[in-house]
């Protein structure tokens, strides 16, 4: 199997990388016209919804937040993934990592951008959503900051900025390199601009060595602190099947679940759209899947623990809940979810498969299925058979307009995303190198080991 | 705009609640519903359309659930299996709880639903950003939310319904949250005059639409700190008490004997409506 | 609000109304427009009263309040509207009134959209082939006149709904000074057969009902609390039964073949064979054993075992039933429209009277009625018995002029009858109207009336309770519509086209009505007072409340006459029995245009803004059909389509569809739902007074094959409460209320 090469030149990562932010393939064209159809019928779907009300989107009394708050979970557990590789195992020193955390990087930032939508399109006085931010005013008037929904604003807020930041920061060096191989134009003044006069003296390189390690661990409890506060916005109410202590490490781990399912996906179709196959090695691919199984027996371990506590809490209501989501109008969602979440990452553990790129492919896409069909689930059954039996609903199906809104976030998500590829190098060039540096530095160890031994 | 106006602000829109610290005087709304007199006729739910501007949604909008009724009439029947419901059917009429510890309070991003001095569950309509997370919280499911523009909506209020309209009650337009007020309109005013008489409301002086309206005066409605009120007097009898999670008149072992209770009580949210049991002839 | 003193004082303020009505109605007007728009006033077609110089009694922002008469149904309760800025917004019960006491059912609080009805017609309206023509009130009255040159006495018709106080003695002139006798009152729901009993059991039409002193009320499908007779009234004395006389809470005991909401109220529910009724009230005589003479030979017959057989009612039942009659009294025992609704009602009716005799309640929870000294104003009642003779009458061809007035036939006469065919045979056919209803549209000249809050009137209800009353109805606002007129301008106008001498002093009704009112104030209560005053202090109370003579009632019981048809055998064709459900806010349908009225829920079923039909689950699986499924209900005359509600309180050898719905007029809030079972019901009638035996319609019914979602209140858990304690309920003997508040 063919890992990254010790003997590959530094020019040729260089040209290589450089290549991807020339003119597009045919492909990307296609990709980015679908990208825009969907982000338009989203786009179409709100404005419908702004002008009308909330109404058509199907929700009512009880269900009053539908799709909207399940795919909001969604891309900030998608969110997660960039968190991980970047900083967690830059912290570990995860060689493998490096040609692959810039995307992930990207990855968490465009995420957390449509996570935000998502708030933004399910209040119901969109116009008035600044009352929800703390800003002066001379009538004393404040958010609630009791309120988990605040808490979650500023979380996904503060994560969001930092994420930035950190992508930003991790790609200076490269920025100084794309400045120094591009032809006058505005992409020169761009990076001459962001690259803040890199020149990579040693000074330099120390301050950004210690800069992006401060960052990295910041971010880190940032990350496992927001979706901890996602999880408190179900967790910290009253109602059956949200009022589980467990939800923040579960909703943690179903993040970092969904994040490494969508960084295989997109490992595969930048590996392939961009030719990255001399960096994006099958040995790294076989690393992520090794670590997206364990995680997802963490998730399947943390389910088990929540539908236990539960079922022997003594909670009817509660247990109600879970009864129906096994049975009721849900359980075809619900077992999918669990067919999704729990039997499929099996596949990983088939070492034939590991590097089997269709399979993983499917796999990963069928991860993330499950993992969106588990916010759905968190969400849903809650509001259709709570405490009041008298208002459990029996006309909960989302309209076309929570469809087309989510699908729509797929689209501005792909959208985000294609336009980063070109604009910005989506593999960090100084870090493969230093990659290549230290596999050499291996290969002579073990090569003056062996003479030594001779 | 300093961090301690800011906590102070706080600590007076915030107080522990059931209010320990700040006993309620002299108002403490609060709410009696006889289930045995109350026979699901549902004028109080009519009622409180007509006083509180409530928008009839039609058909398909109620097929939806996307209906506006602050106060709904709930009818339950056995649930063992019966051939037919001969001891009758129970009816509820569930509106907000207005609990003395809401846990739609706590949820709201932007405080829009307050409790006020009088022991109220305010929603200011203007505050709401529609983010329906009190409905989520909810236990009663009592919460309704604009999904539409209904006064702009075809046939909710055609140019003449508009002149039926209460001036003492905002219509509310899509994207806020809202719900049974106690009917907030007549106490304010029951308030402002009788304090410009340097009294208190007195018992009888107020009554909430469904009040008036219920044709067995199922629904007594008064201030629970006047021991005067028949309010006061029915809570006291029945001893139900307004800041306990557990009645202690059910720890007994032969049973209350008593047939009032508050609704899912123990999610300790302190409902301020009392009900009472509905009666079963044991000799037929 | 303002307190109740500045109240009355600005209700009683001597002012003179019509100057009040003048300034209240278009300055109120400009205030309500410019409120909520702006244009009427910037173009220079309203004019803005200064509040600064505002009247006495115009107080911005704080509301008047006036009583008058709720319309919305005929048992005439008094209500009390609140006025701000000329506008009524809301209505209540008046607190004097001995019927209603300050309270108002649902269908009462519609009334204001009733008013406000943005269908209402608003012109004279002459049909020009199939559409109407606006036209002016002197081409209306001129055309009216016209016709009705040279047409004898008994070729004109006139058809109404119930009617009482002085516009049925104006009327009256009216018909009399046209030569006619055809006054023809067509009430589509009306106790008419129990009337009829009760005149052979008491002596009276209706007695006086003491709920509140009995101890136990056993009622054969009398819907008390919903839609029987005066319900406000019933509720409140059903109160005070349930409270009982020390601690002892009154035991309701409801016999009937589909529930209705007294039945979902009672504490014990006995589903009859429909039609059995009355051989299950002569069981309970039979177990009593108490009854003499001929009653004791009557029921010797009628032995538990065999009325058991008869009704379904088990053995043990009647027999509990008959010990707490014994062991508690007085007593009162009902007999309602599903024990009337037969060919054998009268039957049915007489046997439950009986009951009352044996069990010596006449005299104690039966009161004899007071009569109002003024027999000319008593209510005219009627049912389909005068639709029956009136539609003979146009099938013969026998009218050329026809006026129709608070009734709308074509809607709720039985299919069999084909009343609307024989409608169109009439030569001109006048409708005094609200809404363009189906019998509106097929008359040739429409009549637009003003609302109940624009009119004045009186009426006498036929109900009353302490002492008589006379209800008087005052425009709480000016009209809403230029061109809509009181029925009773109407009529006095049509009179002064036939005697104009007699008649010229009366500039109008009001002034009709206020002399009628002063000629008589002597015995209205008036008597040295001065005319102004009198005046003045009788619409502040809105009731005149007379002592009205008592009379005694019949209390010997006798079985004569009482012989029940033989048992039956089911129909092999039509299966089932048709129950036309008569709920409380829609009756029998005229104010189905109500929006607050559609939207609020069947207490039973919950559903709203459609009809259904009632089965029970266990028929229903029995015939495979679920929830939400189409069925084609077919009896004799025709089949209509409605969806399926599983009822567990209906008689499985029943189905019950609701009347009220199914308009296909009326208005926007009417047309188009539901199904009207009025369509296929047969004419059967009662055997002894000639009305229809609603309940004698059999049917079948069949799938369709499609299936819909029941729009309902009910969620997904449909009646349970799924083991949490949400509505509780307790037995009588873990409990002591005595104690209680």
């Amino acid at each position: 199997m063919k890992d990254i090469r010790e003997d590959i030149a530094w020019a040729k990562i260089n040209q290589d990388v450089m290549k991807s932010l020339e003119n597009p393939r045919k492909l990307y064209w296609v990709i980015l016209f679908f990208a825009l159809m969907a982000f338009g019928f989203g786009l179409g779907c709100e404005v419908y919804q702004y002008q009308t009300g909330m109404g058509v989107a199907n929700l009512n009394n009880p269900q009053v937040w539908g799709l909207y708050i399940a795919t909001f979970i969604f891309w900030i557990g998608m969110s997660h993934s960039g968190t991980l590789l970047s900083a967690i195992l830059h912290l570990m020193h995860a060689d493998w990592r490096k040609p692959i955390y810039r995307f992930a990087e990207a990855m968490t930032t465009f995420s957390l951008m449509t996570a935000g939508l998502f708030v933004m399109v399910h209040i119901g006085r969109l116009w008035q959503f600044y009352y929800a931010l703390p800003y002066p005013n001379d009538r004393g008037i404040w958010p609630n900051f009791q309120s988990p929904l605040l808490w979650d604003a500023m979380a996904i807020f503060t994560y969001l900025s930092s994420s930035v930041l950190f992508l930003f920061v991790g790609m200076i060096p490269d920025l100084a390199i794309a400045r120094d191989n591009m032809q006058a134009g505005w992409r020169q003044k761009l990076y001459t601009l962001l690259a803040l006069g890199w020149e990579g003296t040693d000074r330099q390189w120390r301050n950004f060595r210690v800069t992006y390690l401060t960052i990295a661990c910041f971010l880190i409890p940032l990350a496992v602190s927001v979706h901890s506060i996602v999880a408190s916005d179900f967790a910290m109410s009253q109602q059956p099947g949200w009022h589980v202590t467990s939800f923040p490490p579960y909703f943690v781990a179903g993040a970092l679940y969904s994040g490494c399912a969508a960084i295989i996906t997109l490992f595969i179709i930048l590996r392939y759209v961009f030719k990255f196959e001399e960096y994006m090695t099958l040995p790294i691919l076989k690393k992520i899947v090794r670590l997206t199984f364990a995680i997802a027996m963490v998730w399947t371990y943390l389910n088990a623990v929540e539908f236990a506590s539960v079922w022997y809490s003594h909670d009817q209501v509660s247990k109600d809940v879970l009864i129906q989501k096994m049975t009721g109008n849900y359980s075809p969602f619900w077992w999918g979810m669990i067919f999704c979440g729990s039997v499929v990452p099996l596949v990983f553990a088939i070492k034939r498969f590991q590097t089997n790129i269709p399979v993983l492919f499917a796999t990963s896409l069928l991860l993330n299925l499950g993992m969106w069909l588990e916010r759905w689930m968190i969400v849903a059954p809650t509001f259709s058979h709570g405490y009041y039996p008298w208002t459990w609903d029996h006309d909960q199906w989302p309209s076309i307009v929570q469809w087309g809104m989510v699908f729509g976030s797929f689209g501005w998500f792909t959208l985000l995303f294609l336009l980063f590829c070109k604009v910005f190098p989506s593999v960090s060039m100084y870090e493969v190198k230093e990659m290549v540096y230290h596999r050499t530095l291996h290969l002579k160890k073990s090569e003056t080991a062996e003479q030594g031994a001779h | 705009m300093s961090v301690s106006n800011l906590l102070e602000n706080w600590s007076q829109v915030r107080h522990e609640h059931p209010v320990n610290d700040k006993p309620h005087d002299p108002y403490k709304w609060a709410m009696a519903i006889d289930l045995d007199a109350c026979t699901g006729c549902n004028a109080c739910s009519v009622a409180c359309y007509a006083e509180n501007n409530l928008p009839v949604v039609g058909k398909e909008k109620f097929q939806h659930g996307q209906q506006m009724h602050w106060m709904r009439v709930e009818r339950y029947w056995d649930e063992d299996g019966r051939e037919f419901p001969d001891q009758g059917f129970q009816f509820l009429p569930m509106m907000c709880q207005q609990c003395e510890a809401a846990p739609c309070e706590t949820v709201c991003p932007v405080a829009a639903t307050n409790h006020t001095a009088d022991g109220l569950n305010s929603q200011i309509y203007n505050r709401c950003i529609g983010s329906r997370y009190c409905s989520a919280n909810c236990p009663f499911k009592v919460r309704y939310f604009n999904w539409y523009d209904y006064p702009t909506t075809e046939n909710v209020w055609p140019a003449e319904m508009t002149q039926q309209l209460n001036p003492d009650v905002s219509v509310r337009g899509k994207g806020v949250m809202e719900k049974c007020t106690f009917c907030v309109q007549r106490l304010s005013a029951a308030k402002v005059t009788a304090k410009g008489e340097g009294r208190i409301v007195r018992e009888g002086e107020v009554q909430t639409a469904c009040q008036q309206a219920c044709p067995t005066s199922a629904i007594s409605f008064g201030n629970i700190v006047n021991p005067e009120s028949r309010v006061h007097k029915q809570w006291a009898a029945q001893q139900v008490e307004l800041d306990k999670d557990k009645q202690a008149k059910n720890e007994k072992e032969e049973g209350p004997g008593l047939r009032g209770y508050r609704i899912l009580e123990e999610l300790r949210a302190y409902p301020s409506v009392m009900y009472l049991e509905r009666v079963r002839e044991s000799a037929v | 609000m303002i307190d109740s003193d500045s109240v009355k004082q600005l209700a009683g303020h001597p002012f003179d109304r019509r100057d009040f009505l003048k300034v209240l109605g278009w300055s109120g007007t400009a205030v309500a427009l410019s409120g909520c728009g702006n244009t009427s006033i910037e173009d220079g077609r309203e004019t803005v009263v200064s509040y600064v110089e505002a009247s006495d009694y115009m107080v911005p922002g704080i509301g008047v309040y006036y009583n008058s008469t709720c319309a919305q149904c005929d048992a005439g309760c008094n209500i009390n509207g609140r006025v701000r800025e000329g506008r009524v917004l809301k209505l209540e019960g008046n607190p004097d009134s001995g019927i209603n006491k300050g309270k108002l059912c649902g269908l009462g609080q519609a009334g204001v959209q009733h008013h406000y009805n943005p269908d209402r017609v608003r012109e004279p309206l002459l049909r020009n082939g199939s559409k109407g023509e606006a036209i002016t009130w002197d081409k209306a009255y001129a055309l009216i006149a016209e016709k009705l040159a040279g047409v004898q006495g008994d070729e004109i018709a006139f058809l109404s709904g119930g009617m009482s106080g002085h516009l049925k003695v104006l009327l009256g002139n009216y018909l009399d000074s046209l030569g006619t006798r055809n006054h023809f009152v067509y009430e589509a729901i009306a106790p008419s057969v129990v009337r009829a009993a009760n005149v052979k059991a008491y002596g009276v039409e209706m007695p006086r009902y003491r709920l509140d002193k009995a101890k136990v009320v056993l009622s054969f499908g009398a819907d008390f609390l919903g839609a029987w007779v005066s319900p406000v009234h019933f509720s409140q004395q059903y109160a005070q039964f349930r409270k009982g006389v020390d601690g002892q809470r009154g035991v309701l005991i409801q016999v009937e073949s589909k529930m209705t909401l007294t039945g979902a109220n009672a504490d014990r529910w006995l589903v009859v064979k429909p039609g059995t009724e009355g051989v299950l009230a002569l069981g309970i005589i039979n177990v009593l054993g108490t009854a003499t003479g001929d009653v004791a030979e009557l029921v010797k017959g009628y032995d538990p075992v065999r009325v058991s057989r008869e009704t379904g009612v088990s053995v043990s039942h009647i027999e509990k039933v008959a010990a707490l009659l014994r062991m508690r009294s007085p007593s009162l025992v009902l007999a309602g429209s599903a024990a009337e609704g037969y060919a054998h009602g009268s039957q049915n009716a007489a046997a439950i009277n009986l009951l009352n005799q044996v069990l010596g309640n006449v005299g104690k929870t039966i009161e004899a009625p007071v009569s109002v000294p003024f027999p000319q104003m008593a209510p005219a009642k009627g049912n389909t018995a005068a639709l029956k003779s009136l539609n003979d009458g146009l099938a013969a061809g026998k009218y050329k002029v026809v006026f129709n007035f608070a009734a709308n036939p074509v809607f709720t006469a039985p299919g069999a009858m084909k009343f609307k065919d024989n409608f169109a045979k009439a030569g001109f056919k006048v409708a005094f109207a609200h809404y363009l209803d189906e019998t509106a549209l097929q008359a040739d000249l429409v009549l637009p009336l003003d609302s109940a809050l624009e009119d004045w009137g009186t009426q006498v209800p036929e109900y009353m309770t302490e002492g008589a009353q006379i209800n008087i109805q005052q425009p709480l606002m000016e009209r809403l519509h230029a061109n809509t007129r009181g029925m009773g301008d109407i009529v006095l106008a049509l009179l002064k086209q036939r005697k104009a001498d007699e008649y010229k002093g009366f500039e109008d009704y009001y002034a009709y009505l206020r002399g009628a009112m002063l000629q008589n104030k002597g015995a209205l209560g008036g008597g040295g007072v001065d005319d102004d005053t009198f005046w003045n202090e009788t619409l502040t109370r809105g009731i005149v409340k007379l002592a009205g003579a008592t009379g005694a009632l019949t209390t010997h019981a006798t079985a004569a006459g009482l012989v029940f048809p033989a048992h039956k055998e089911a129909d092999e064709h039509y299966p089932l029995h048709l129950i036309p459900g008569v709920t409380a806010s829609l009756r029998d349908g005229r104010h189905t245009n109500q929006p607050w009225l559609q939207e609020s829920p069947d207490p039973l079923t919950t559903i709203v803004w459609d009809s259904w039909v009632e089965i029970h689950p266990k028929k229903a699986t029995e015939l495979g059909i679920v929830e939400g499924d189409i069925v084609e209900v077919t009896s004799r005359t025709g089949s209509v389509k409605a969806q399926v509600y599983l009822f567990p309180g209906i008689h499985p050898e029943a189905v019950s569809i609701p009347v009220g719905r199914g308009h296909d007029a009326m208005g926007r809030y009417a047309k188009g739902y539901g199904v009207n079972p009025f369509q296929i019901m047969d004419t059967v009638f009662e055997a002894a007074t000639g009305e229809l035996a609603m309940h004698e319609t059999r049917v079948k019914i069949s799938k369709t094959g499609q299936r819909v979602l029941v729009v309902k209140d009910e969620g997904a858990a449909g009646a349970l409460q799924m083991g949490r304690k949400i509505a509780s309920r307790v037995s009588t003997d873990q409990i002591d209320l005595s104690k209680e508040v």
